[in-house]
Order: C-alpha cells, then sequence, then structure tokens
C-alpha cells in the first residue's frame, strides 16, 4: 500500500487547487449540515413543548388545537373522568383557547400568524418548566398578557411594556416575558382566556384539554373518553401530537434543503474530479516509478481515492464546522401544521455532523473515482519514458 | 484583441477534459441558481397574476375567526361593489392519502361563479353544480392527482368541520387566467353550514367582491372597514394583490433562505472556476516565462488569463443557461406545477434571471482570475524558466 503521507504532501504541494476544490465541497457540506440542522430544530422546539406524563384532548378530527372546539360542559366531563389519577401535585388539567392573529413582522414585508392562548390561573402550574424572566406575570382576568422569549421583539407591539389590539378598544399590555427551555411555548402570547374568548366570541368553548396522566394510566383515560360517542373527542400523548406538528414542516424543509444540496454536490465532484485529475496528469512519471518498485494497480487506485476521500473529510469538516456556527441564528416561520409562527434553532447533534461526513466522503469517493481509475491504468513504461 | 480571444480559446482546448469538467461544473452551478431564482420570483410573481378589480375582506386581527354571514349584504350594498360571495375555508382532507395538500373552500356557489369569473365551467357542469347541494367542483389539475371524473364520488374528511363530507364531483373547471388555482376544491357553504350547531351557523371566513373601477379600490376598501369599524367584529379589505403578497410575511425567513443558498452557489462556481484557472497558470509557468523573455510585458501574460478565464465563464453562462431552460421551465416547472400548484402556480424563468445568470458567470469567472492574473503578472523571468511544472 502506498503510504497515506504521500497523499497529505501531494494535496499540500498544490495548496491553491487543493484548497479551492476543498472549500467548494465545505460550502455543499455547510448547506448540506445546516438544512439537517434546521429539520431537527423543528422537531426539538416542538417536542420541547410535550410533557411525559401529559395528554391532550381535542375534538375528533382535528388536527392542531387552533381547529379544535370543545364545550365548556365537555371540559368538565373530562376533568372529572373516573380514569384519571385522583391526587396529584399541582392541577389535575387544564383548559385553554388558542387563536391565531396577524400582526405586522419587523424587519420583512408582510405580516404573519401569532399564536394566542388564552391561559387559566392553573396554566403555569400545569407546565412547571415555564419561568417568568423579564416583568412580571399577567394579573388575572386582566387585559395583561405575558409573551415567549422567542417571539418577543420579532412583531409589531410583542415587546415588554407595549400594547397590541386584540379588536378594537381592546388592547392589551405586555408585562411579562417568559421562557421554556427553548420549547415552540416560547412562540406563544399567553393572554387571559376570558379576554381572548369575548375578543373572539368564543365565550363557552376551549380549543383543548390538557391532562396529567402517567403513561401507565393513559390508555384506561384514551378508551374512557373515546368511549363516550356524545363527546366526540380524541384523545393522543402531548408528545405524540408534538411530533406531528413538526412533521410537515420539518419534512417539506428536509426534501427541499437536500434536493438543493444534492444539487450542489455535482458542482463539488466535478471541481474535486478536476484536481485530483491534474493531480494524476501531472504526476504520471511517479505513478510509473510507483508501478515499477512493485505497487500494484489496486494500491494505485486506492491511493489515489484515499487522497479524493482525504481532500473531502477536509472539505466536510470544514464545512461541518462552519454549519455549527448557524447554531447561533434562529429561523422564525409559519409551521403548516398549527398556522402560526415558530421561531427555530439551527439545532446541531451527532447524526447531523456524521450525516454530513459520510455525504462528504461520498463526494470525494465519486468524484475521485475516474482520476483514480485513470491513475491505475498508467503503464509503467510508457509513463517512464515520457 | 482578437488575438487575446484566440489565444485564450486554444489554451482551454490544450486541456479538453479539464474545460470540460469546469465548464459542465460551473453549468450546473448555473442550473442551481437559476432554479434558485425561479422558486424565488414564482412566489412572488404569483400575486402578480391577482384580479386587478377584486377586493376581499377578512377579519381584522385573524384569519382563523369568522365574521357574520350579513356582512355580505352590508357589502353588496357598497357603491362600487358590483358583486360579493363568501366562503370559508374547510381545511379537508383526502381520507385516503391525508399528507397530500389541496385546498378545499365551501362557497355560496352561484355569487362565486360570478365574482371569479376567470374559472371556466361547463354550463351543463355549472348547472349540476348549482342544483346538487352535495355537489363540488374541482381545478382540472387536482382531477388528474386524485384521479377524479365528473360524476365520481369523494369523501372528504373535515378537521376544522370534523367528520366525512361526501361530495359529488358535479365538475372540472379550467381557469382563463391564472389568478385561480386549478388544484382547488369548491363545493356549497350551505352544505356545511345547515350541518353546523345553531351557534356556530352563518359564520363565514372572507369575502370576495368585484368592484366597478379598479382604480377606486383603496377607496371602496377603506369604505368597507369604516362601516364595520363600530361593529362588533372589524374588518380588513384589501386588493386580491396585496392579500397574496402579504401570504409572504409568513415565509419570508424562507426566502432570504434561499436567498442566500442561491449566493453560496456563486461561490462555488467561482471555486471550480478559479481551481481550474489556477491550474493552467501553473502548469504554464515555463511558457509564461518563455514570452516574457522574447519581449511581452508583464501585463499581456496577466491578460492571457483574464482572457482564458472570461472565455471560461461566458462558454458556462451559455451552456448552464441553455441546458436552465429544458430542465427548469420543462422539467421541473411542469412537475411542479402539476404536483404543487398550490405552491407554484406558475414556475417559470423570470427573463430577469437569465441576464443575472449571464452576467454572473462572467464576473465570477473574472474574480476567479484575478490571484492568478497577479501571480502570472508577477512572474520572474528566470523563476519562471527554472520552474518544473
Amino acid at each position: 500500500m502506498v503510504p497515506i503521507s504521500y497523499n497529505l504532501r501531494n494535496l499540500k504541494v498544490r495548496k491553491t487547487t487543493s484548497a479551492a476544490a476543498a472549500f467548494g465541497l465545505a460550502l455543499v457540506v455547510f448547506v448540506f449540515a445546516s438544512v439537517l440542522m434546521l429539520s431537527n430544530g423543528i422537531k426539538k422546539t416542538l417536542g420541547r413543548s410535550a410533557s411525559p406524563d401529559a395528554a391532550l384532548v381535542l375534538r375528533k378530527g382535528a388536527t392542531a388545537e387552533i381547529e379544535s372546539v370543545i364545550e365548556d360542559a365537555n371540559v368538565n366531563l373530562v376533568l372529572n373522568d373516573t380514569s384519571l389519577p385522583q391526587s396529584v401535585s399541582g392541577p389535575r388539567g387544564v383548559s385553554e383557547s388558542v387563536v391565531v392573529i396577524l400582526l405586522d413582522k419587523i424587519g420583512a414585508d408582510g405580516f404573519s400568524n401569532a399564536a394566542v392562548r388564552g391561559i387559566r390561573p392553573d396554566s403555569f402550574a400545569f407546565r412547571p418548566s415555564i419561568k417568568i424572566v423579564e416583568g412580571r406575570m399577567p394579573q388575572e382576568g386582566s387585559d395583561e398578557v405575558v409573551i415567549g422569549r422567542a417571539i418577543s421583539g420579532r412583531f409589531k407591539g410583542l415587546t415588554l411594556g407595549e400594547s397590541f389590539e386584540l379588536k378594537k378598544n381592546r388592547s392589551v399590555k405586555v408585562v411579562g416575558v417568559f421562557e421554556d427551555g427553548g420549547s415552540s411555548n416560547e412562540s406563544e402570547v399567553w393572554a387571559d382566556i376570558d379576554t381572548v374568548r369575548t375578543a373572539f366570541k368564543r365565550e363557552g368553548y376551549t380549543s383543548a384539554i390538557r391532562v396529567r396522566v402517567s403513561p401507565s394510566q393513559f390508555d384506561t383515560f384514551k378508551a374512557s373518553i373515546e368511549s363516550n360517542r356524545q363527546l366526540n373527542l380524541a384523545v393522543m400523548k402531548e408528545a405524540v401530537y408534538y411530533e406531528k406538528q413538526s412533521e410537515g414542516t420539518s419534512l417539506f424543509i428536509s426534501i427541499m434543503g437536500t434536493m438543493i444540496a444534492l444539487f450542489f454536490s455535482i458542482g463539488a465532484m466535478l471541481g474535486a474530479t478536476i484536481t485530483m485529475h491534474a493531480a494524476v496528469a501531472n504526476r504520471q512519471r511517479e505513478i510509473g516509478t510507483l508501478r515499477a518498485l512493485g505497487f500494484s494497480k489496486a494500491s494505485i487506485l486506492f491511493s489515489f481515492l484515499l487522497e479524493s476521500i482525504i481532500l473531502s473529510i477536509i472539505g466536510g469538516g470544514i464545512g461541518a464546522l462552519a454549519s455549527l456556527a448557524m447554531g447561533l441564528v434562529s429561523f422564525s416561520m409559519v409551521n403548516f401544521a398549527s398556522w402560526s409562527e415558530i421561531v427555530f434553532r439551527f439545532e446541531p447533534d451527532g447524526g447531523v455532523i456524521v450525516g454530513s461526513m459520510i455525504f462528504a466522503t461520498v463526494m470525494g469517493l465519486v468524484g475521485g473515482f475516474l482520476p483514480a481509475i485513470r491513475a491505475a491504468r498508467i503503464n509503467p513504461i510508457e509513463a517512464m519514458r515520457a | 484583441m482578437m488575438n487575446f480571444i484566440r489565444i485564450s480559446a486554444r489554451n482551454l482546448l490544450r486541456n479538453k477534459l479539464r474545460t470540460t469538467l469546469t465548464v459542465l461544473g460551473a453549468s450546473v452551478a448555473i442550473i442551481a441558481f437559476v432554479m434558485l431564482r425561479t422558486v424565488l420570483s414564482a412566489w412572488s410573481t404569483a400575486a402578480d397574476f391577482a384580479a386587478k378589480d377584486r377586493i376581499a375582506t377578512r377579519h381584522k386581527v385573524s384569519f382563523v375567526i369568522t365574521m357574520p354571514k350579513n356582512y355580505v349584504d352590508q357589502i353588496r350594498a357598497v357603491p362600487g361593489v358590483k358583486s360579493a360571495t363568501y366562503a370559508i375555508w374547510f381545511g379537508g382532507k383526502n381520507p385516503k392519502k391525508p399528507e397530500q395538500f389541496f385546498a378545499t373552500m365551501a362557497f355560496d356557489a352561484p355569487s362565486m361563479l360570478e365574482v371569479f369569473d376567470e374559472l371556466v365551467l361547463a354550463p351543463d357542469q355549472q348547472q349540476a353544480f348549482l342544483a346538487d347541494k352535495q355537489g363540488a367542483i374541482i381545478g382540472d389539475v387536482l382531477a388528474r392527482q386524485l384521479g377524479l371524473k365528473v360524476g365520481d364520488r369523494f369523501t372528504l374528511q373535515g378537521s376544522i368541520y370534523p367528520g366525512d363530507w361526501p361530495l359529488n364531483i358535479t365538475g372540472i373547471y379550467t381557469a382563463t387566467k391564472k389568478s385561480i388555482d386549478r388544484s382547488s376544491m369548491f363545493f356549497h357553504y350551505s352544505y356545511v353550514n345547515d350541518s353546523l350547531p345553531p351557534d356556530r351557523q352563518d359564520q363565514i371566513g372572507w369575502i370576495a367582491s368585484r368592484i366597478d373601477d379598479p382604480g377606486r379600490g383603496p377607496a371602496i376598501s377603506a369604505a368597507i372597514d369604516q362601516m364595520f369599524d363600530v361593529k362588533d367584529i372589524q374588518t380588513t379589505t384589501m386588493s386580491e394583490r396585496a392579500m397574496n403578497l402579504s401570504f409572504m410575511g409568513m415565509i419570508s425567513s424562507l426566502l432570504k433562505a434561499l436567498d442566500v443558498i442561491s449566493i453560496i452557489i456563486l461561490f462555488i462556481m467561482m471555486m471550480i472556476l478559479g481551481n481550474t484557472i489556477a491550474m493552467g497558470v501553473r502548469e504554464r509557468t515555463r511558457e509564461y516565462g518563455v514570452l516574457r523573455a522574447i519581449g511581452f510585458p508583464p501585463a499581456s501574460i496577466a491578460w492571457f488569463v483574464v482572457g482564458e478565464a472570461a472565455v471560461t465563464g461566458i462558454v458556462s453562462g451559455i451552456v448552464g443557461l441553455a441546458l436552465s431552460f429544458p430542465i427548469v421551465e420543462l422539467g421541473l416547472g411542469r412537475l411542479l406545477e402539476e404536483n404543487m400548484g398550490a405552491w407554484f402556480p406558475y414556475f417559470r424563468i423570470d427573463p430577469k434571471t437569465y441576464v443575472m445568470g449571464m452576467g454572473l458567470a462572467l464576473v465570477l469567472a473574472l474574480a476567479a482570475s484575478i490571484v492568478p492574473a497577479r501571480n502570472a503578472f508577477r512572474l520572474q523571468v528566470t523563476d519562471a524558466l527554472r520552474r518544473l511544472a
């Protein structure tokens, strides 16, 4: 086998062209890794909103909270269902109203949907992970609202101390900002449930009920609620609900991003081929000598493939590292399932990095294949004569 | 000048394989660039197809909150409004393929056909649709996707309006203008409304009105909003175009991301071009030394390099754009218009994109040649002649 140091030195001798090819590969891997991180970010942001021991009750057939309508009378039936645990620390459950309102987006043309959750006093206690980090808690039954950290400053009026209108002469004031460990709750406005219901003529209805139920009791509870035809409700685990909410958007971004990255990779692979072809052409004599010394065709082929792979791994590594910097950027768009703007980050994880490096290696392998075959085919006698 | 170009072209032909690969690589980059720009322009030009004499009225603060149905009667009475229709967003799905998206809307059928007169429906199908409460009309594009024909029965699964909704496909429409999406499903508002509990009845999502003078659109819109300002539910009225454009805010970050990516592809292209040019200069160092030795000034040597880059850039631009047309317009464009009409009703390359692509190919090739040209310019005759390529 030809030693690896031979390949490393070869790449070093031709600094400029190696660097250009590696940089091209780096850019492709950067785009590829960023897309994976974005799609990952959507899933994680929505996933963090789920609590392992919570279930969500929606109107049967509704796929999102904003689509669901539940009469107040039924809310009580659900919350008092005998299959629910009798003693839990904190509230047994909470029913809330969710609407989306149009607000002017700051720093972009046009408006977008912001989710407004009409909450009850128990809503904070039901989600202990939520902490007010600026300002204060809203007063019960008032026109005060709190907003998530992620959405703060993204829309006109959604900043601590400012107000916006739910309807004419019904403006609400932002008195606090809350955090929830980077979950999608941070992209919501939380207002008093009655303020929301009167502003949007939803008196007597809520959108969804959340209940505290351990995984072992979930099936009994689900059966008990869903068997009651009169209620016409569906029960699902919170984790399942949020996973479904992220599905469409994250799939859309993955497909679009992967298509772009694949297309770009053709360019980068051609770049690697050009570099490797030049390397082979310039080293004909060397290759001939190596063959004369007794290195087999296979080891020449392998050596040049390896050189191309080293090149692509260097490029891929740079691209993947650079993409980690995207972790600082947050991205805000309408989530297809919930029709509301959600702010998420580019979230890296092991899978993203490994995936990007595999992608880079494949590009190097494909790009270096033809030049390597050409190198292996060189006739030692002719090459040394040249 | 002619000589420069001839020499540049000759130099390129010396290593045909490399030149071919370079042109191919740069053309792929151009195709990707054209594709991304077309995605961006397709979204923004969708708004340009909006009917100029149509305005839309919705709830002031939310798309998902309804308005009372009697608002439409009051709008019909506003001077300048020729006709008005109302609709709800049904949010239905195909139970067999719930992940497939198509727009489902319940309209007041007679007034809808009047307000959206660019919708083309055969007279007998129109009669059948109006006569059948469970009747539905679908666009020809959607009909192909769902494999439906006139007379078929189709069950729609409701999400906002739960349950199964059996429909009779009474007509398949086409459109004379792009302002109507040919992958939508329309059916009767009354069908939905009559099956709702009394307290949820007679609520509508939006109102579309045809006005007699497009120039008076803003004034009529203002008059409508003012009329409802004192009511319990306020409205926002705007031109169809403004309404379409305002949806762009929802995907503005996506648009920005695509913008950035389309710039990254240009850098990749520059790397490919720069790589090839640098390689050529490196291999021809001795020749440049000889040229210098027989009296060519350093600037001429630099111009050889720049000329070679320019020729590569222009050829790549021409090849890339020539390939873009069949790939983007005939291939991908057709595919997207057929399958994702709701997203891309009109996927065509904007002429500006051609100009931009060609210009960028040339400019980037020149930019990529700066460093190699400078190196060639600074070349010492003695070094060059001594060096082994």
